[in-house]
């Protein structure tokens, strides 16, 4: 009965993703059978500025989008965590964006946010706030891709309503009892208990952080631009290996897409262990 | 004395409660408001007749407004038959996901605790892997195996369960029903397989929903999958369509919108339909992950 399961996992998910490596250090192109190149693609690699440029823009994307989506889906959970009238709806219209395809998302913001005639430049003008293009120029679309996926926290905002839910009740109303005001309960109580359940999304949202932008980054960056603006390494590798047909260089980004997300990930568990060991300290 | 003093406060600490219901209740709504202006924006255009001047001023309701644009997807594009090929993908895809993986799930729920810690290790890993980081080997994969641009190649995940989350999902469920009642039914001489079809899948309903609805929305939404594999117009899905609309006029804005609500709306009314699964914190995944 497992075998399916354990069959899959196997063919679909760790014989591919260790397939890069033999890949990496070939010319293969899907079309003739692969020839070894040695270091060569990993040399161009080194050369190359639009990785570069990408590898950088992965970077920030995932230095802004990750703590903006995960820190918004707690704040959301904190504040729709009580039952009152209107919770239920409150809760289904924050998760309705995440359910939205991908593509529908990104083409329906591509209007939202044409400079001259889309909904939210006509919003800010009527505010009488000035309206940017922002789907023009380098840095308005970059921003424009991180707010357009921070709408999409839905699943972060779940995981953060069970984790509040199953938190005993009894410790925050004590907290209460005992004088403490709603800001330090948070500080010493709250935040310290859900920390494990903040450090798991934190960890997942900077592996999903490396494909998510794809779609958006297509439709309302237009193609990675301008400029190379938008092109995170995603695209970059879809690009040169189903564009160009350069499977061996890219299985060679992807290795290093590897290494950056792996010394992320060691950085921020690093950096997660000490908080809370600092928190502990406090009590 | 005494009781005044004690009415005064219950008064203050009553009109402190209201403050703060109705602060938390103004927030709630704002919020609310903001994550679903960009559907009613979408929605909007989409009623919008084409070949009019776009408005220079917010409107909600166009006027005069039509339904035409829902028809037109169907003749700009071959918009009935990428619904057609979504819906082959998903309506064969959910029911095998849901077999696979309860049935691994459920297998995992029976071996020795140390393997079961092994395998649900193994899954972890096995989530943490993104999409991008295996695409080349898969379409290498797809390639030899001749699935390139055959719908199969999007069906294909479902024979191994989908997603190693979903299998946790049921293994989760099934670990919290009492061992006792598996034994009985092995007792009485029932088999495996008449285990996990008579006893295990009807006592895990929620689960059993939860799965259908996120593998629904999963094969239904998959972009990236049919972009790889995917060439010719007539297998193309509702994704790739709507980026075909895109490409074809990039500023018909009515027309891409009914698209794009068109797309939307099959995911948004199967969460609707199921959204206690999710959203009630006594229910949902992650509880279920408990």
């Amino acid at each position: 009965m497992l075998a399916p399961f354990l069959i899959g996992m196997l063919l679909l998910e760790f014989i591919p993703a260790i397939a890069h490596l033999p890949l990496a250090f070939t010319s293969y192109n899907a079309l003739e059978s692969p020839d070894f190149i040695g270091l060569d693609n990993f040399r161009e690699l080194i050369h190359d500025r639009v990785f570069w440029i990408a590898a950088g823009n992965s970077l920030l994307f995932i230095v802004v989008a990750v703590p903006l989506r995960i820190g918004g889906a707690m704040l959301l959970s904190l504040l729709l965590l009580e039952r009152r009238r209107g919770t239920a709806f409150y809760r289904a219209a924050i998760y309705l964006p995440t359910v939205v395809p991908d593509i529908a998302w990104a083409l329906a913001w591509l209007w939202i946010l044409n400079p001259l005639y889309g909904p939210l430049n006509l919003t800010l003008a009527w505010l009488g706030l000035p309206s940017p293009a922002l789907t023009i120029g380098e840095w308005p679309p970059r921003f424009a891709i991180i707010v357009v996926l921070a709408f999409q926290l839905g699943e972060g905002f779940v995981v953060c309503l069970a984790a509040l839910s199953d938190m005993p009740r009894d410790l925050r109303d004590q907290a209460a009892v005992d004088g403490s005001t709603g800001r330090q309960t948070f500080w010493r109580i709250t935040l310290p208990l859900l920390a494990p359940t903040l450090i798991v999304l934190l960890l997942r949202d900077v592996i999903v952080s490396l494909q998510s932008n794809f779609v958006p980054a297509l439709i309302i960056g237009r193609n990675g631009g301008p400029n190379y603006a938008t092109t995170y390494l995603p695209y970059y590798i879809y690009r040169e290996a189903f564009s160009y047909l350069r499977f061996g260089y890219a299985a060679a980004m992807t290795w290093m897409m590897f290494l950056l997300t792996g010394l992320v990930l060691l950085l921020l568990y690093r950096v997660a262990r000490s908080w809370r060991m600092g928190f502990s300290d406090a009590d | 004395m005494q009781t005044d003093l004690e009415n005064v406060t219950s008064a203050s600490v009553r009109s402190r409660r209201l403050l703060r219901s109705a602060v938390i209740h103004t927030c709630s709504l704002l919020v609310a408001v903001l994550f679903l202006l960009p559907l009613v924006w979408t929605l909007s255009m989409s009623i919008r007749p084409v070949g009019q001047l776009l408005p220079r001023q917010l409107e909600w309701i166009p006027d005069p407004s039509t339904l035409s644009n829902y028809r037109d997807v169907f003749d700009v594009v071959e918009f009935a038959r990428f619904a057609g090929n979504s819906l082959f993908v998903t309506v064969i895809a959910v029911p095998i996901t849901l077999i696979v993986a309860s049935m691994a799930g459920f297998a995992m729920a029976q071996i020795s605790r140390q393997w079961r810690l092994r395998l649900t290790a193994v899954s972890f890993v096995a989530l943490m892997i993104p999409l991008t980081a295996v695409w080349l080997p898969r379409f290498i994969m797809m390639k030899e195996l001749g699935l390139i641009d055959s719908r199969w190649s999007l069906i294909l995940p479902a024979f191994f369960g989908t997603s190693p989350f979903y299998v946790l999902l049921f293994l989760w469920t099934f670990t919290r029903v009492p061992g006792d009642i598996f034994e009985a039914a092995r007792l009485d001489g029932a088999g495996v397989f008449r285990t996990w079809a008579g006893i295990a899948l009807p006592l895990s309903g929620p689960t059993v929903m939860a799965v259908a609805v996120l593998s629904f929305v999963r094969y239904w939404s998959s972009f990236v999958e049919p972009l790889l594999y995917i060439q010719s117009v007539s297998k193309m899905t509702l994704p790739l369509g709507l980026q075909a609309l895109l490409q074809l006029d990039r500023t018909n804005w009515p027309l891409l919108m009914a698209g794009a609500v068109m797309v939307t709306a099959p995911v948004i009314i199967v969460f609707l339909f199921a959204q206690r699964t999710f959203l009630d914190d006594r229910l949902g995944p992650g509880r279920l992950g408990r």
